[in-house]
């Protein structure tokens, strides 16, 4: 059965404040989704199906037995094969018309520039610091939004930073953090899916141009203790990356 | 010292400055962003930065998990 933009977005365009080419908005995004673990697969899954046309998958890794808990793109006959393939079967399923680019690489400090270029929205499925700070130095550089997040334990946390001041390293500065790994902290699937969720929501949000995006704000939230924050941050004026002795286009 | 962390208001002992505080609550100081009224503090300045009565006070943990 053919399912025309029209018939897909029915609903969304139902929403108040929608506005007639929201479909084609959605069909003309590009979207580049780094990493395709718990995160990535939640935000792939509502983005493809909410009718973003074009999607970038980007993960080195094949699909484990142990990821089957929390990354619902994926069956366990996808064990062994990569995690890109797994998804893009999975969600062109859901939207055949989507096209779904898949590269099995991982994000480095040599092909950062190269990967992340030419895309309206780079969501951050990522699991590590040093690469996320190279998705929050090409947002500084070329003023492309992204939408970062995290999920472990029972916390997640998820916020944009769009081109700039403030950015992550604002918040979590220069030094770093230790690799949080899942193996050893656990995390509880459906905190990673919501996160995940969050970041589609916040995807389409700029797609569109409608709403407050979470920027200049993070939300952070405990499912263990069910409590939720979203605590509003600053430019920090030493910040090496975006703060006082930043250029843009250095 | 009366502080207001993460929205509940907290009285703590002998506190002079953000380390301080977060040793006082058992925070690994290597996993958290700090904000005082607003502003971020950098953990190079966690032992210098002072905390005053009535500071109010957010303590974010990096989450890294993917």
């Amino acid at each position: 059965m053919v399912i025309t933009d029209k018939e897909r977005v029915r609903r969304l365009i139902s929403l108040p404040e929608a506005k007639p080419h929201w479909a084609q908005l959605l069909r003309g995004g590009k979207v580049a989704i780094v990493g395709m673990g718990g995160l990535g697969n939640a935000s792939s899954l509502y983005l493809a199906a909410q009718g973003v046309g074009h999607l970038t998958l980007i993960d080195p890794d094949e699909v484990a037995a142990h990821n089957l808990g929390r990354q619902i793109l994926f069956g366990p006959a996808d064990v062994g094969r990569p995690k890109v393939e797994a998804c893009r079967r999975t969600l062109q399923f859901i939207a055949p018309d989507a096209v779904i680019e898949t590269k099995t690489m991982t994000v480095t400090r040599d092909n950062y520039e190269m990967l992340l270029s030419g895309y309206d929205v780079i969501v951050d499925g990522l699991d590590n610091w040093d690469a996320r700070v190279l998705l929050n130095l090409f947002s500084i550089h070329h003023h492309v939004p992204v939408v970062f997040a995290g999920a472990i334990g029972y916390e997640a946390q998820i916020y944009v930073v769009n081109g700039g001041k403030p950015c992550m390293q604002c918040l979590f500065g220069e030094e770093g953090y230790e690799d949080q790994d899942c193996a050893l902290m656990g995390v509880l699937g459906p905190v990673a899916g919501m996160a995940g969720t969050v970041q589609a929501q916040e995807v389409l949000k700029i797609l569109l141009n409608t709403g407050e995006v979470l920027q200049e704000r993070i939300w952070t939230y405990d499912a263990y203790r069910n409590v939720s924050r979203v605590v509003r941050f600053t430019p920090r004026p030493q910040c090496s990356a975006c703060g006082g002795n930043f250029e843009y286009g250095r | 010292m009366r502080l207001i962390i993460n929205g509940e208001t907290r009285e703590l002992e002998g506190i002079e400055s953000i380390k301080d505080m977060l040793d006082s609550l058992g925070v690994d100081h290597q996993t958290v962003a700090v904000m005082v009224n607003g502003e971020i503090i950098g953990r190079a300045d966690f032992v210098s930065r002072p905390v005053q009565d009535h500071d109010a006070i957010e303590i974010v943990r990096f989450v890294g998990g993917g």
